[in-house]
């Protein structure tokens, strides 16, 4: 009786769940291990066969290939800039909004709109700013500073491509803060104001501590999705000059896709990526949960 | 002494105040300054722009938007965007709820294994699959079309919003399921009759979250549809932008038309589109 019950709920528990790992199985979890297969052969998208060759795409990739190891640098010089000043922008955005009372919805409205759009519906429009309208404002009002090649030089690109990004995620990051400081109780702000506390004071003291778990998320979100930022370069840049603003995610994709379609080198690649995002974001996770338990 | 103290602080906090507003300004206007400039150069002819960049239209230039409608072909773009989005976000919503609920009310083993499964491609990152998954989607035919993209879309976010349904069905007091199934009620009737109405709020905020991707998302698409006939508006744009690099009045104008479905669906639903977001990102 008790075991033809717990089959019967096998049954149903299969039943309900089997549609979502159908799809689940063939386009997430396939995927990933055939990703892992390929990396240790040589096939490429042209031939239909192929063999295996152990580790050496990934000793290639890590060791022989140039352009690779660049875009490393330039993605992890680009994530550094991006977890520092999205959380920055986005804590003084949340908290400077909160702090409103009438304009507050207003202004929320607003800095969420570009997080509306499309970084490549973005990004041209950005490029359209800075190749025409940065150069025509800096003509006419003698702000020479803004007439740079914004798109074209690598050392104003780097910029270029982190204004986009922050244009284009600040807001996110925002919602979340807001949403984290409506839970810190307005008692014991007033408590500490009584008690003769600055709004700095205020703000370091009872606020940050007590929204600390939204910062991990906060920094744990633009760690990993700027490590896999594509949209925004492609966009702007596409990699140019040259190479020159190239990031993983790019450099994956023209691997696979465009020059040589070396499928199983790029897979390696595209593994070497996962490994770099889940050993930083677990490294940061275990920093930051150690320090809200001490705090 | 006390006097003094809240004078002094009443200044303090004037001058603050004055800083923070003019802050949230001059951050509001860089905000808005890319879309306006694109909105309002997408109304002039192409000398009136070069010279006069930052000015209103001497004369409203509606050309420029015909022009670009027939470029990325804007109906045939934003039905094929639709149906998309309608593909991905309506499987997701129907196999994560119902895979969600059974995991959270069962117990066992197998129960969390499965969960667990579902929780752990959250690490994956995109592009670490990617590869494998265009040779998946050509293989079994799904690639090129955009009903066969909706379904890759299922397949890739249909854990999440497990995850998220997993979470919200623990709130439903489980006596409701005792007493619908004591008076004979099947297991899918009790499910879709009973319980997916009460999952109403996580609901909302699956399809949110959903619907923003699947309508943003680039790469996915830029390289599953290659027939024009299947181009969403993205990819049209895309199009457009590659091959009239420098007609800037077709290309504005068309950026303008390709933001204008989604500008008007946040201007209606801004308050249940942040608050989604605020939760997915919290749970998630």
């Amino acid at each position: 009786m008790n075991v033809t019950r717990k089959n019967k709920q096998t049954v149903i528990l299969l039943a309900f769940v089997l549609p979502a790992l159908l799809f689940y199985a063939v386009f997430t979890i396939a995927p990933t291990f055939g990703g892992v297969w390929y990396s240790l052969t040589n096939w490429n998208g042209l031939n239909p066969t192929y063999e295996m060759v152990g580790f050496s795409n990934y000793t290639e990739a890590l060791g022989n290939d140039p352009y690779f190891i660049k875009s490393i640098w330039f993605t992890i010089q680009y994530v550094i800039y991006m977890v520092v000043l999205q959380n920055v922008i986005a804590l003084l955005l949340a908290v400077f909004v909160e702090s409103r009372r009438h304009s507050k919805v207003l202004f929320r409205t607003i800095f969420f709109t570009p997080n509306m759009l499309s970084l490549i519906i973005g990004g041209f429009m950005w490029v359209f700013i800075f190749t025409k309208v940065l150069p025509s404002i800096a003509e006419k009002t003698g702000f020479l500073f803004l007439d740079q090649s914004w798109i074209g030089d690598p050392s104003w690109s780097f910029y270029s491509i982190i204004i986009l990004s922050l244009w284009g995620g600040v807001g996110y990051q925002m919602v979340i803060y807001i949403a984290a400081l409506q839970v810190v109780p307005e008692q014991l702000r007033e408590a500490a104001a009584i008690d003769g506390a600055s709004s700095v004071q205020i703000f370091r003291h009872v606020t940050l501590p007590m929204i600390y778990p939204a910062v991990t998320i906060g920094i744990f979100l633009t760690l990993s999705s700027s490590f896999k930022v594509f949209d925004a370069v492609y966009a702007l840049t596409g990699g140019g000059p040259g190479r020159s603003t190239q990031v993983i995610a790019l450099n994956i994709v023209e691997e696979a896709f465009r020059f040589n379609q070396r499928f199983g080198y790029a897979s390696a690649k595209a593994i070497i990526l996962f490994v770099i995002v889940l050993l930083i974001t677990m490294l940061q996770l275990w920093i930051m949960k150690k320090r809200e338990v001490e705090a | 002494m006390a006097k003094r103290h809240s004078d002094h602080s009443a200044i303090k906090h004037g001058a603050g105040n004055a800083f923070i507003v003019l802050f949230l300004i001059i951050a509001a206007i860089i905000t808005l300054f890319p879309i306006y400039m694109a909105l309002l150069n997408s109304l002039k002819s192409d000398g009136e722009m070069l010279n006069r960049i930052l000015a209103l239209p001497i004369r409203l230039e509606f050309g420029n938007y015909a022009d670009a409608y027939r470029k990325i072909d804007f109906l045939r773009s934003f039905w094929n965007t639709i149906v998309v989005t309608i593909t991905g976000v309506t499987g997701i919503i129907l196999f994560a709820s119902m895979a969600g609920y059974k995991m959270s009310r069962t117990p066992g083993k197998l129960s969390n294994f499965l969960f667990a499964l579902f929780v752990l491609s959250s690490l994956i990152p995109f592009h670490s699959i990617l590869i494998t998954l265009v040779k998946i989607a050509k293989e079994i035919k799904v690639q090129g079309t955009t009903v066969g993209l909706g379904l890759i879309y299922i397949g890739l976010g249909v854990a999440l919003a497990i995850f998220l349904y997993h979470g919200f069905v623990k709130s439903i007091p489980r006596d409701l399921d005792e007493a619908a199934l004591m008076d004979g009620c099947g297991d899918f009737r009790l499910f879709f009759v009973i319980i997916f109405p009460l999952l109403l709020p996580i609901t909302a905020t699956v399809a949110i979250l959903n619907a923003l991707w699947m309508w943003n998302d680039f790469l996915l698409p830029l390289l599953m549809l290659t027939d024009s006939d299947y181009y969403t508006l993205l990819i049209s744009t895309n199009m457009l932008f590659g091959e009239y690099n420098n007609d800037w009045s077709a290309i504005l104008a068309s950026l303008v038309l390709t933001m204008l479905p989604i500008m008007v669906v946040y201007l209606l639903l801004q308050k249940y589109i942040l608050s989604g977001i605020a939760e997915g990102a919290i749970k998630g």
